[in-house]
């Protein structure tokens, strides 16, 4: 099913490639474009990405299991990272991140049984003025409290 | 003290990020005033005299940097923008790629000319999405201007530039390690020498620099470097943004002179500590950088002056802590933080930072003994001056500055 997502994904590809000296540095850029349509990096999406890339497939997985962003399974429509580094902390992340996780009935690294959600904890995200932070999908949510984030999370479909 | 804005001047100006504001604003002005009357090398004396130093944590000189580069013209010369902020407690470079990125791309373009390089890459952190749209949105107007492409300004100057996402790896903020993940690899740091303006990007001489140290370029060659290094202290030019947050009444990012006193910044601008509570600490420089007690805090925010006191500027993100802080549990979230983030190339860090996260563990969670203290210290100095790159070193720091400093507080713990 993934290969005809990504072969509609082939003239962008194309574009992205030729923007780099070389095609093995387009790597990072095809992945976040396959994975942002296919939903995560299946094994077509590795092979996809070798055959622009000319780089082999090992080394394609290599690369993916290097960077915490890529997922090899897949993730929740809504994919929280929720940041648990220390200007956070300070600002009572802990007790927030506890309600969020009671909220959703799942822990770090879990899914919710509708594929809504996913939870990932993860380390700074470099909005330490406005903690606690998450970010949820490509948003960053700053100031939160237990009240924002059932508004928040409410609120999405 | 008050100054005038200087990096910051756009960033509360509705849509700065679109170019008809920024030029509305001054931006590309200076460009097109060097490019078409300047030398290369005019622009990077001028940096040099400036005491522009490096704002992405090293505070190397930047004009000196630039001439490291070989000077034979064999291989093309790549810019790279170090856009991988990751550093916990700061949080600066974001608000130049979403707010002002034209003021970045000016001083890559600026920067391009003195290294005489015709390419260059941003490397923006994968989660800053926005800050990448920003980018690409503000690259892509430079370029339908002429800004950016063949002979810009009509100078007879050419410039590529390649907006990049990283994909959530702290460690590619690491020079050499970014360079290999912008290959297509994985984010491993590179043995050292050869440094990059001789061996970098591709194989070829290249320099890479923060998104702020090139963002004060233009300002520097539009208002002379003299005006420039006045803005700091001795040794260290201008202004920087220092991002302020923890228990303070109004965290946030300062823009401020180099050599700010520490006292000032959170008394002044971050209105004190928040509720009325005594400080107990401070981390003035993101996490690596080691960690100062409420009596150590009168001392200057510049490169040299934090040195002196044993501790750095590093990124300069100031992590203020009132006295209901426990010590114990800040080196739990600092020790996870490394060993989440540790390459796992050299042994001393893959397995310092993961032994120091399990028996701080031990000892938060109640079942340490007070030999581990001295365990721990141990383990930081193994990792000290051992491996392919410093963050193994930035791991030991706070291992070793929480418990010196804290000592009895951990002891009690332990109890
Ligand atoms: C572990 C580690 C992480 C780093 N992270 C960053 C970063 O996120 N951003 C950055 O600009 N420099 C970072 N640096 C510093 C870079 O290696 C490099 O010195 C800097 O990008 C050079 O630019 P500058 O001279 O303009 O500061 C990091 C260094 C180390 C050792
Ligand atoms: S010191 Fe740590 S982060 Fe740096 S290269 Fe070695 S293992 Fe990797
Ligand atoms: S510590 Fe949470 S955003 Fe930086």
């Amino acid at each position: 099913m993934s290969e005809a997502v990504l072969k509609s994904l082939d003239p962008e590809a194309q574009k992205i490639v030729a923007k780099y000296d070389q095609k093995r540095a387009a790597t990072l850029m095809l992945l976040h474009l396959a994975q942002d349509k296919v939903g995560y990096v299946t094994p077509e999406v590795e092979a996809w990405v070798s055959k622009w890339t000319d780089v082999p497939v090992v080394h394609v997985r290599g690369v993916v299991t290097f960077y915490s962003m890529y997922h090899l399974k897949p993730a929740g429509r809504h994919h929280i990272r929720y940041c648990t580094s220390t200007s956070c902390i300070l600002q009572g992340a802990e007790k927030v991140l506890c309600h969020l996780k009671k909220k959703l009935g799942i822990e770090n690294h879990e899914t919710t049984k509708d594929g809504k959600f996913s939870l990932e904890e993860a380390e700074c995200l470099c909005n330490c003025d406005a903690a606690p932070m998450m970010q949820v999908g490509d948003d960053y949510h700053v100031d939160l409290t237990e009240k924002k984030i059932d508004q928040l999370l409410d609120g999405l479909k | 003290m008050k100054t005038e804005p200087v990096l910051s001047r756009n960033f509360d100006v509705a849509d700065a990020w679109k170019i008809a504001t920024a030029e509305s604003r001054g931006a590309y002005v200076t460009a097109k005033k060097v490019l078409t009357s300047l030398q290369p090398d005019e622009v990077t004396n001028q940096v040099l005299a400036a005491n522009l130093r490096g704002l992405g944590g090293a505070g190397f000189p930047t004009g000196k940097k630039w001439q490291f580069l070989p000077k034979d013209g064999k291989k093309p010369v790549y810019l790279v923008v170090n856009a991988d902020e990751g550093e916990p407690g700061t949080c600066k470079d974001r608000l130049i790629l979403e707010r002002d990125p034209h003021q970045m791309i000016e001083g890559m373009i600026l920067a391009a000319f003195a290294i005489r390089s015709r390419k260059a890459y941003i490397y923006i952190r994968g989660e800053y999405v926005l800050s990448f749209r920003r980018t690409q949105a503000a690259v892509d107007e430079a370029y339908a201007k002429g800004y950016l492409g063949k002979n810009i300004f009509g100078s007879g100057v050419d410039l590529d530039i390649v907006v990049h996402r990283g994909a959530g790896a702290y460690i590619c903020g690491e020079e050499t390690a970014l360079l290999n993940s912008l290959e297509g690899g994985r984010g491993y740091p590179r043995l050292k020498p050869p440094f990059p303006a001789i061996v970098g990007l591709f194989g070829c001489p290249t320099i890479v620099n923060n998104v702020e140290t090139l963002a004060c370029v233009p300002h520097i060659l539009k208002n002379g470097p003299e005006w420039f290094a006045k803005l700091g202290s001795a040794g260290n030019g201008g202004t920087h943004l220092f991002s302020l947050s923890g228990h303070v009444n109004k965290p946030g990012v300062y823009e401020l002179p180099m050599g700010t006193p520490l006292r000032e910044i959170i008394e002044l601008h971050g209105g004190g500590v928040k509720g009325g509570r005594k400080l107990k600490a401070v981390i003035p420089g993101g996490i690596s950088a080691k960690i100062l007690t409420a009596d150590e805090i009168d001392v200057n925010m510049d490169y040299d002056s934090l040195r002196n006191a044993g501790t750095m500027l590093g990124s300069a993100g100031v992590m203020v802590m009132d006295d209901s802080v426990c010590m114990v549990k800040m080196l739990f979230y600092a020790t996870k933080f490394f060993s989440h983030e540790s390459c796992g190339q050299c042994s001393p860090c893959r397995e310092g930072t993961g032994w120091a996260h399990k028996i701080v563990t031990r000892i938060y969670e109640g079942r340490g003994n007070l030999k581990d203290l001295d365990t721990l210290l141990t383990i930081a100095r193994n990792m000290e001056g051992r491996t392919i790159c410093v963050f193994a070193d930035a791991a030991a720091w706070p291992i070793q500055s929480y418990i010196t400093k804290f000592r009895k507080e951990f002891e009690d713990y332990i109890g």
